[in-house]
């Protein structure tokens, strides 16, 4: 085993943050640690790594590298592993590398201390067995200069570089978009399956993991809740919880089903501490009285009492009945286009980020904008908010050309429109209560206390979160949670349309469900229009009614989703879904 | 790189030019009379007007700074009243010595804020912090000329080590090449004066940069904490590199960028605080001229001291950009 964990537990003080945790990982294969946030898989790379956060420690069990004792090794010893024999790929690709020193330098500094003689070649090598263009060019160049993309490219390149025998990737692709998330991930098996690497491979997507591991573990509440050989899983999950993650994910073929979301969130900490029997017991759909007094221990499958009962967890097949979509435009856009000059003083040049849009929204109907990083779909919805002057064209907002710039525009366009940005982080003010957030739209039209506190007790009703909130600031806040205020606060006047940059993506499926299935009652509920910019089809899918497809700033197709997603016209529809399916 | 300091030095004329109004208006609308004091106290009063509407001093004030922009286009910027001599020429001769000490504070000051930065931020979390950062605080605290006042009596009065007036022993001959006596001592190729003239630098600079020295070491602590909680400081650590390497290789110089700006800032205030030390170690620069006018009301002198100060700090504040774009690949050309 090249990598081996029995019982390994850590606390957080004296709270539990993994428990009994066993894994084992035989040379060249690939093992996917799955689990949502909190679940404690990225614990279980930071114990190898030995980079606990402050307070928390390993207390019980063992953890061998090759028979090595990780816990116990000097750290001299540990140390020299690191880099050498076992390598990282991390999570955010673009913050991974040293902003001030090339990719050159930064590779060098690597083959040095690896002792790698004849570094410019060896880094050239590397840099072309991860398939980017022009390695020798990339070398004196700097992170900022480089897509998200080839930075993990670079990064998976480093990480490889030392021919080590345990890989260690924490959600490498999570900051990417679809089509490069499936390239990269392309690289990383080609490079493991040529070197032999074993994997460990934490993510929080099942499908993802089940594509290209051998093995699954699934992390619920820091302990092993399921195992076995990736395909079975995904095929028969035998742990509610498993079976649940599935189903809370929206498939990108076959019928389109409706969500399961798993109701409240995974208990933190504290709150499991407490908890008796089965940690899932509270949230499980088939958990009996048994359940909630013995904590079931891992099976050679599962840790369950009621295996035989998962697969009996569904969700109906049947389409839920569209609301209907009105025939009058609320927007309608026209030969949109927008050009960004770059470059400097003498050298004058232009970026164009948007050209030629022409597409409508009608009342009532939520339209989808995919396309990969860079393809103008963010761009364009800055547009349509007012954040950025279009240099061509026309946006007609409810019958009304707000184009450019004026009082008027900027009034009707309050009224119609609301946006609701990608990070909730930074959306929403830290120092506010939420219940001034959501009502943020009130406080232009001078509108009373009285009066905002009782609409902002009506909005938390609708997105689902406890009257005390209110009073509560987003930091107390979990993502999901923030993302759900982050909705409130545009719909506080109730706009005829939403525009929505990215909302579900980067957070776990489970509160990815939760947010489709609540902007789906939302909508039957007021009757808003909603043009989502998403890189996830499977998201797409299962929400929107209509798809535009956007590549380096043109619409190349659009059309019902339903046809687009069975039978794409363009050549870049269908690379877009072959690397969504994949 | 070139275009960008091109590019500030264009934008430095109209700051200059409003500099200059700035300081011609203020001086004019003082109650100070420079016609009378130009002349001896048995003048009437007729013979003082006379020479008042000989100096234009009667006529408006917008056309008075128009004839004295039109002098100083040509260099002119007219003659001390009271020492009697072009106020360039009284520049060109103290305006070196100024440098002199404020380069040698700013390096007293780089050297102990840096080190003290590093010292604080590798004793993060430790007890003996608390000690250290005690101790900036006192040093923040004390005004340089409290400094100066203190090394004069320990160092001077009390120890003998170090002479605390002027530049050189007035016994040395003082090489007249460039004003600036470290380089000209090394031109000369006198070691005993270089050496005379360290030692007369010592203190001045030694108070001047202390009390500089605590915000760099606080800035480069802190935006050292910050540049730790990056991901790629985890990511070297995770590639296996010393904690060593890290920090100097790969920390220093993303956390240098906030301490760049700060020593920009400070080198400016730095020519400031050189006036007050100048005067207490009777060291002939900017600063003693600058007291001296003032005390005579010299208008002329006050006005181009004014106006090289403005030029300093803009020369400085040129040269902390473009170092920036230097250290900070991401400003150049994308």
């Amino acid at each position: 085993m090249i990598l081996h964990a029995e019982s390994l537990n850590v606390c957080m003080g004296d709270v539990p943050v993994l428990r009994n945790v066993d894994l084992s990982l035989a040379a060249g294969q690939v093992l996917g640690l799955v689990g949502e946030s909190g679940a404690g898989k990225s614990m279980i790379g930071r114990v190898i790594a030995r980079m606990l956060p402050a307070a928390f420690a390993v207390t019980g069990g063992s953890l061998t590298f090759d028979g090595a004792n990780l816990l116990a090794m000097p750290a001299e010893r540990h140390r020299a592993l690191l880099g050498r024999d076992i390598a990282f790929i991390p999570q955010e690709p673009l913050t991974a590398l040293n902003p001030v020193l090339t990719i050159g330098h930064q590779f060098n500094e690597h083959l040095k201390r690896l002792g790698i003689p004849h570094r410019r070649e060896a880094a050239l090598t590397a840099l072309g067995s991860v398939h980017l263009r022009d390695p020798a060019g990339l070398l004196s160049r700097y992170p900022h200069q480089l897509s998200g993309g080839m930075c993990q490219r670079v990064l998976i390149a480093m990480a490889f570089a030392a021919k080590p025998r345990l890989v260690i990737a924490d959600e490498p692709t999570t900051a990417l978009d679809v089509t490069t998330e499936a390239r990269i991930m392309d690289v990383m098996v080609e490079l493991q399956r040529a070197h032999g690497t074993a994997v460990l491979f934490i993510t929080h997507n099942l499908r993802l993991a089940a594509r290209i591991c051998d093995d699954i573990a699934v992390l619920y509440s820091g302990a092993v809740v399921e195992r076995g050989v990736a395909r079975d899983v995904l095929a028969h999950p035998a742990h509610p919880y498993t079976r649940c993650l599935q189903l809370a994910d929206p498939p990108l073929t076959g019928p389109r089903r409706a969500l399961y979301a798993l109701p409240e969130n995974m208990p933190g900490l504290r709150e499991a501490m407490r908890t008796k029997g089965c940690r899932f017991a509270p949230r499980c759909l088939i958990a009996v009285e048994d359940c909630r007094r013995i904590d079931p221990p891992l099976g050679p499958r599962a840790a369950c009492l009621r295996t035989e009962f998962t697969s009996g967890i569904a969700t109906p097949i049947a389409e839920a009945a569209k609301p209907e979509i009105g025939t009058s435009a609320v927007l309608e856009v026209s030969g949109l286009a927008k050009r960004f000059a770059t470059g400097g003083l003498f050298r004058r040049a232009a970026f164009v980020a948007v050209r030629d849009a022409d597409f409508v929204v009608r009342d009532g109907e939520f339209v989808a904008v995919v396309g990969e990083s860079g393809s103008g779909k963010s761009t364009l919805g800055r547009l349509l908010v007012g954040l950025e002057t279009p240099t061509a064209g026309r946006i007609m907002l409810g019958g009304q050309d707000v184009t450019w710039p004026s009082e008027a525009a900027r009034r009707h366009r309050v009224a119609t429109v609301q946006m609701v940005f990608q990070d909730p982080q930074s959306a929403l003010n830290p120092r506010r209560r939420v219940a001034d957030i959501v009502t943020q739209a009130m406080e232009a039209r001078g509108a009373g206390h009285a009066a905002r506190r009782s609409r902002a007790r009506e909005l938390l009703a609708e997105i689902g979160l406890p009257e005390e909130a209110a009073e509560r600031t987003p930091q107390q806040l979990s993502g999901g949670q923030k993302q759900r205020v982050n909705i409130a606060r545009a719909l506080c006047s109730l706009p005829r349309l939403l525009i929505a940059d990215e909302i579900v993506s980067g957070l776990d499926v489970s509160v990815q469900a939760q947010l489709l299935i609540l902007l789906a009652r939302l909508r039957t509920e007021h009757r808003f229009a909603l043009l989502l910019i998403s890189h996830d089809l499977a998201v797409v899918r299962h929400l929107c009614d209509r798809v535009l497809v956007m590549r380096a700033g043109e619409i190349v197709e659009q059309g019902d989703v339903g046809d687009v997603f069975a039978n794409p016209q363009h050549e870049y529809t269908r690379e877009l879904l072959a690397a969504a399916s994949a | 790189m070139l275009l960008i300091l091109g590019r500030r030095a264009l934008s430095a004329i109209p700051i200059l030019f409003v500099v200059s109004l700035l300081l011609f208006v203020a001086l004019r609308v003082l109650p100070v009379d420079p016609a009378a004091m130009s002349m001896p106290p048995s003048a009437t009063l007729a013979e003082i007007d006379a020479m008042r509407s000989q100096m234009g001093l009667d006529r408006p004030l917008l056309e008075q700074y128009g004839i004295w922009l039109g002098q100083a286009a040509h260099g002119d910027f007219g003659q001390s009243l009271h020492l009697r001599r072009p106020v360039l020429r009284l520049v060109a001769d103290t305006l070196p010595a100024t440098i002199e000490l404020a380069v040698a504070a700013m390096l007293v000051a780089s050297v102990l804020g840096v080190g003290g930065g590093l010292l604080l931020f590798t004793l993060r979390g430790r007890r003996s912090e608390l000690v250290v950062e005690t101790g900036t605080t006192v040093l923040m605290s004390v005004p340089e000329f409290l400094w100066a006042l203190l090394f004069i009596f320990v160092f001077g009065v009390l120890l003998h080590a170090l002479p605390f007036t002027g530049r050189l022993d007035a016994s040395l001959p003082r090489p007249d090449k460039t004003g600036f006596l470290l380089l000209d001592a090394i031109l000369v190729g006198r070691a005993d004066v270089l050496w005379s003239a360290l030692a007369h630098l010592v203190l001045p600079a030694v108070a001047l940069g202390l009390a500089f020295a605590p915000p760099i070491m606080r800035v480069l602590r802190s935006s050292l904490l910050d540049v730790y909680h990056d991901d790629y400081i985890r990511q070297a650590r995770l590639r296996g590199l010393s904690e060593g390497r890290i920090l100097w290789r790969h920390a220093l110089k993303n956390a240098a960028l906030p301490m760049l700006t700060l020593m920009g800032v400070q080198f400016g205030f730095l020519f400031g605080g050189s006036l007050l030390i100048e005067v207490i170690y009777s060291y002939p620069g900017l600063g003693n001229l600058m007291v001296d006018a003032v005390r005579n009301a010299d208008l002329p002198i006050i006005q181009i001291v004014g106006l090289t100060y403005c030029v300093l700090v803009l020369a400085i504040n040129t040269l902390v950009d473009a170092l920036y774009v230097v250290l900070n690949p991401k400003l150049r050309g994308r």
